[in-house]
């Protein structure tokens, strides 16, 4: 489980986002000492930290460049200064992303996920049960056939492999796909995942997507 | 400075000169004076009388020339004191010395009423940063108790925020210099965080996001082009029809010069007597009036953000049929050059 540093002077954001992080698996821990910040953040040595501009005693900007001095820590800037300078500034100091408040819970949520990806050179899930997954090509086959999969349900079907015997709601798999510059609608989201369904049936595998009424769908 | 109406100015030395020149002359006559000696006093007095005049005549008219002519030539003429000579006639020392008083005073008052507005700017923008903090939580709270909360709630929320940031952006556009930032933007970026930004509302009101190849540089700043590009779909989303497929189309079209991006949608369009004024302050229009209460400063932030950023923005409709707006970006070489 992945350890994300929330740095943060407001208590109820502090509280809500521990929420939201331990419900995607993540394990959420919260500063509170601003005054000695580097030596804390030392101590505590996490995976990924969630940096706010505006905390005590110490500017975020400032603070993300003493953290840059002696560590690579993935560093994604949530802050409610929305300009273009403030991004520019905080790129150039070493902030892995930028993301500005009020956020889509979803995005940060994805934002927090593409970094550690990238910082921990994730390697793409490639194979669900005996069935091996090519995601560029959309190709998915075993010994004796194949599937094509068009883009969206590539996307589709990688989310819900890489949250495998989880529940995903419609909406996460809406924001993972408009996230990819898919803007489906309701309607495109039901078809896509039956014709996944239907191509699944041919390889063997009818009952892998499951539906939970009124929540969304499960990859078992 | 005229002569004639110089002279006129001192018609009262000229008469009095005159009266005392006749008196004199009277007076030589009645001593029975040389008439060679009367004339050779006429023509000096008059010499003398006409040089005096014309020395005060020149020194004036160096002074008051350039006065007059660098307030005509200054875009900004109340800074004519700092262009001119100093005058070495009396006249003019106490009228350059009023004048920079009048001119202090004006200074004062003004750069009073600057420090106020900016004050006022830094408050507002310090308050909208900490009014989204709570609208963030209430974001965030919402996610994570969605089963306790009615949907509703969220979509109140976003109104809010959206009012909130027309704010930022209102007082910003009048305090641009320090605030953008130009540079190159993949217009494919804004687009996406647009739709994702506005994708339960979207979703809410089936309308179809049709995005068309817009992979394109441009130079502009991204957050103040999100912002126009979010209130100009905002407002499609706000007046769609109840039709089958309402949908928004964005498209982007390049040539040499200029490249143009569309938002066009098939909602209810603007009638064309309200057309020309929907970039003015405050104007809501037949539409505005019908549908929902609106404000009418979303567009009209818009048009002067893209003014500022030297930007060109469009709109064309008809009722009941469509709307499309254009915001075109010049293409410019001397960046090209600089790089």
């Amino acid at each position: 489980m992945e350890r994300i540093l929330i740095i943060e002077d407001d208590k109820i954001i502090c509280s809500e986002l521990k929420t939201l992080l331990k419900n995607s698996e993540y394990e959420p821990l919260i500063l509170n000492d601003f005054k000695n910040a580097l030596k804390e953040i030392d101590k505590i040595n996490p995976d990924l930290i969630l940096l706010d501009i505006n905390i005590p005693y110490i500017n975020g900007e400032l603070l993300l460049k003493q953290i840059r001095i002696k560590s690579n820590i993935p560093v994604i800037m949530v802050t409610s200064r929305d300009s273009e300078t403030d991004e520019v500034l905080s790129i150039s100091y070493g902030a892995d992303d930028y993301i500005t408040k009020p956020y889509n819970p979803n995005i940060l949520l994805l934002r927090i996920g593409a970094v550690l990806k990238r910082v921990n050179n994730y390697q793409e899930i490639t194979k669900y049960k005996d069935l091996k997954i090519n995601i560029q090509k959309g190709i998915i086959s075993n010994d004796e056939k194949e599937i094509i999969l068009t883009k969206n349900e590539m996307i589709i079907f990688s989310y819900l492999l890489n949250h495998q015997n989880k529940i995903v709601t419609r909406d996460e798999l809406m924001t993972d796909l408009w996230n990819n510059n898919e803007y489906i609608n309701d309607n495109a989201l039901t078809v896509n995942i039956s014709r996944l369904r239907a191509k699944f049936k041919e390889i063997g595998y009818e009952y892998a997507i499951q539906t939970r009424k009124g929540i969304g769908y499960i990859l078992v | 400075m005229k002569l004639l109406e110089y002279l006129k100015d001192k018609l009262y030395e000229i008469l009095i000169f005159l009266f005392t020149y006749i008196i004199l002359l009277l007076l030589l006559f009645a001593f029975k004076s040389d008439i060679s000696l009367i004339t050779a006093f006429s023509i000096i007095i008059l010499i003398l009388f006409i040089i005096l005049l014309l020395i005060d005549y020149f020194r004036k008219r160096n002074f008051y020339r350039e006065l007059l002519n660098n307030i005509e030539a200054l875009d900004k003429s109340y800074l004519v004191l700092e262009t001119i000579s100093n005058p070495n006639f009396y006249e003019g020392k106490l009228l350059v010395q009023a004048l920079y008083d009048i001119n202090k005073s004006a200074s004062e008052n003004i750069k009073n009423y600057e420090l106020q507005t900016t004050d006022f700017k830094e408050f507002i923008e310090m308050w909208i940063h900490e009014v989204k903090v709570p609208i963030a939580s209430l974001i965030l709270m919402f996610y994570n108790h969605k089963d306790k909360f009615d949907k509703k709630i969220i979509e109140q929320i976003k109104k809010i925020e959206n009012y909130v940031e027309q704010v930022l952006y209102y007082v910003r556009k009048d305090y641009a210099s320090k605030d953008y930032l130009i540079k190159e933007v993949e217009l494919n970026k804004i687009i996406s965080n647009i739709a994702l930004r506005n994708k339960d509302s979207f979703l809410e009101n089936k309308v179809d996001l049709i995005v068309n190849n817009t992979s394109c540089l441009v130079l502009t700043d991204s957050k103040w082009l999100e912002f126009i590009l979010n209130q100009i779909i905002n407002n499609s989303l706000k007046y769609k029809r109840n039709i089958k497929n309402s949908y928004i189309k964005i498209e982007v079209s390049e040539s040499n010069k200029q490249v143009i991006l569309t938002i066009e949608d098939n909602g209810m369009g603007i009638p064309s007597s309200d057309l020309p004024k929907v970039f003015e302050k405050s104007f809501t229009g037949k539409n505005g009036r019908v549908k929902t209460k609106s404000t009418g400063m979303g567009l009209f932030i818009a048009k002067n953000l893209c003014n500022k950023l030297g930007h060109i923005i469009n709109i064309e409709s008809k009722e009941n049929s469509y709307t499309k707006v254009s915001i075109i970006f010049s293409k410019n070489n001397y960046f090209e050059v600089l790089k």
